[in-house]
């Protein structure tokens, strides 16, 4: 089935979604190109084992628009007929804007796929992972939306072979362009991930979570619940339509365990559970739970550490 | 300036979803989707500085419309609301279909839309509705700056950016964006008698299709053997020990 993917740059290089689709694409032997949406000079795209198109727009426009529509021609020259894409802010534009142009609606959060003749199954994750909602796409033109960390990340050595297409459009300005810096470790590759929910009470609580992060070299992460009231930066956020984390411990304070919250953090390797309430349901999926006042153990374990 | 803002009932969210036949159950009492709210306070802040008309617009089962009413207590002035059994199950194509639609009909210069809704989680609506009315899509906004101009704050995968907001354009504002407002007694009272006008599928140019196809529900759940201990003043302890032994420090 012919496929193009559609991948990102971060930090110079193709984006690591992008990559853990190419890994699904070549288990499943499929005919694909990548196009890879960015703003910077030269990154490592690049691959000897795939076609790879880099629309540079530039980084004072918001030209995703404009980069749907140079894909409509791709899509048609080339007789696509898939469509994958990691769910990102950029992906979920882009397939939007496309499943528009074919009048073919897209499936989202995407934790699995198969190809059956012509068709497309899809899986999505429902109850908190429990569960798997199977839908078939039988539409000559498929567009998945595909959640991070659901394959394995394909490791290839990246170049800067590819051809470049400059995007130049009439879309609006954008200004005031601001990186948040990333520091310490990240949500995404860190072994010990800890996060915090309504039970730390406070925003100034948040500060017993940093001091144990410290000690034990932990990415800190968060519940929706906490984001939305301003604790902490979205950028942060696990679960449904946060971060999908994996690592090796993932310790949750203070969260009771919503579904959504579950989806982003079940398949990390161990988890431990802290939580005034016993039946909250965090302690169904934990490894280890501890029915304990979050907030005056938490400082004890740091200070035994 | 004529802004139209969705609302969506969802079932109560403090509920676990339940499917019948891959549609999610929708009881007769649905209430007002959370993620809403962003987008209703900023269509209220754009009204009071622009004095807009401002019209909530939503489709599916329509029920008791307790969520409707919640919209309108914060403040729209009125609504515009589709029903139609055809669209039980729609996709998310269809479903932007009728609200790109919906937002026409008011002759709407702004839409705005929350990200994703708690129960469908596609986070596609907003940009689909874009497209199809042919107007930008200022996706992601997560703060917003009225002043003669309206900036609009958007969340990138790095940090963040500003739009000027276009004069005709589709908005997406995530949750935490603003704060939204709580309405009092009278706001409560006054939204009893604002007007809900309810049309059909036949009044819109509908034309979307059911591209996708309900498989089945899988059980995959494993039932996880994890321990479960009541603190006793050791629990920090155990919770050490643990680490190490997974060599996690």
């Amino acid at each position: 089935m012919k496929t193009l993917i559609i991948g990102e740059v971060v930090d110079n290089k193709l984006s690591t979604g992008a990559l853990e689709i190419v890994t699904k694409a070549n288990d499943l032997g499929l005919d694909y190109e990548i196009v890879t949406v960015g703003t910077e000079e030269s990154p490592n795209i690049g691959s000897e084992s795939f076609k790879n198109t880099y629309m540079k727009c530039s980084e004072n426009k918001l030209s995703l628009g404009s980069v749907a529509d140079k894909l409509k021609n791709i899509i048609e020259e080339n007789t696509i007929s898939l469509v994958l894409a990691p769910s990102t802010y950029v992906g979920r534009d882009l397939i939007a804007f496309l499943s528009v142009d074919f009048k073919s609606s897209q499936v989202s959060n995407v934790i699995n796929f198969e190809i059956e003749g012509e068709s497309v199954i899809t899986s999505n994750s429902i109850n908190g992972g429990e569960s798997e909602y199977n839908s078939k796409i039988s539409s000559p033109n498929k567009f998945l939306l595909i959640r991070p960390k659901s394959f394995e990340e394909a490791a290839l050595d990246l170049n800067t072979n590819y051809e470049t297409v400059e995007i130049t459009s009439e879309d609006p300005e954008v200004f005031d362009i601001f990186i948040e810096e990333k520091t310490g470790p990240q949500l995404e590759d860190s072994k010990i991930v800890i996060s915090a929910g309504r039970g730390m009470v406070d925003s100034a609580n948040l500060s017993l979570v940093q001091d144990l992060a410290s000690k034990l070299n932990a990415a800190i992460g968060g519940t929706r619940a906490i984001v939305d009231a301003g604790w902490m930066p979205y950028s942060q956020q696990v679960g449904q339509t946060g971060k999908t984390v994996k690592p090796d411990v993932y310790i949750a304070l203070g969260i009771s365990g919503a579904t959504q919250h579950q989806v982003g953090m079940k398949d990390s390797k161990y988890i431990i559970a802290v939580n005034k309430d016993e039946e909250a349901p965090i302690f169904q999926i934990a490894d280890l739970g501890l029915v304990a006042d979050t907030l005056s153990i938490v400082p004890k374990i740091t200070e035994n550490l | 300036m004529k802004i139209a803002v969705c609302a969506k009932q969802i079932p109560d969210p403090a509920l676990e979803i339940t499917y019948n036949g891959g549609n999610i159950n929708r009881p007769d009492e649905q209430v007002l989707d959370d993620t809403d709210r962003y987008g209703i306070e900023v269509a209220l802040q754009l009204k009071e500085k622009f004095d807009a008309e401002v019209t909530v617009i939503s489709m599916g089962s329509l029920g008791t419309e307790k969520g409707i009413q919640q919209a309108l207590q914060m403040g729209p002035d009125g609504a515009l609301v589709l029903e139609d059994d055809s669209l039980s199950g729609s996709n998310s194509l269809m479903t932007a279909n009728v609200l790109s639609e919906l937002s026409k009909k008011v002759e709407a210069d702004i839409t705005i839309f929350g990200t994703e809704s708690t129960d469908g989680y596609s986070g596609v609506i907003p940009q689909q509705v874009s497209r199809m009315l042919g107007v930008p899509c200022i996706s992601y906004i997560k703060a917003v700056d009225i002043d003669e101009s309206v900036t609009l704050t958007r969340q990138t995968s790095t940090g963040s950016e500003k739009v000027v907001m276009p004069s005709n354009c589709v908005l997406s504002v995530t949750a935490g964006g603003v704060e939204p407002r709580y309405p009092n007694f009278k706001d409560i009272m006054a939204a009893k008698s604002k007007p809900i006008e309810r049309i059909s599928i036949a009044d819109i140019s509908y034309n979307a299709q059911q591209n996708l196809e309900f498989v089945d529900i899988k059980d995959v759940s494993t039932t996880k053997q994890g321990e479960k201990i009541i603190d006793e003043g050791e629990g920090f302890q155990i919770i050490i020990d643990k680490l190490k032994e997974l060599k996690a420090i």
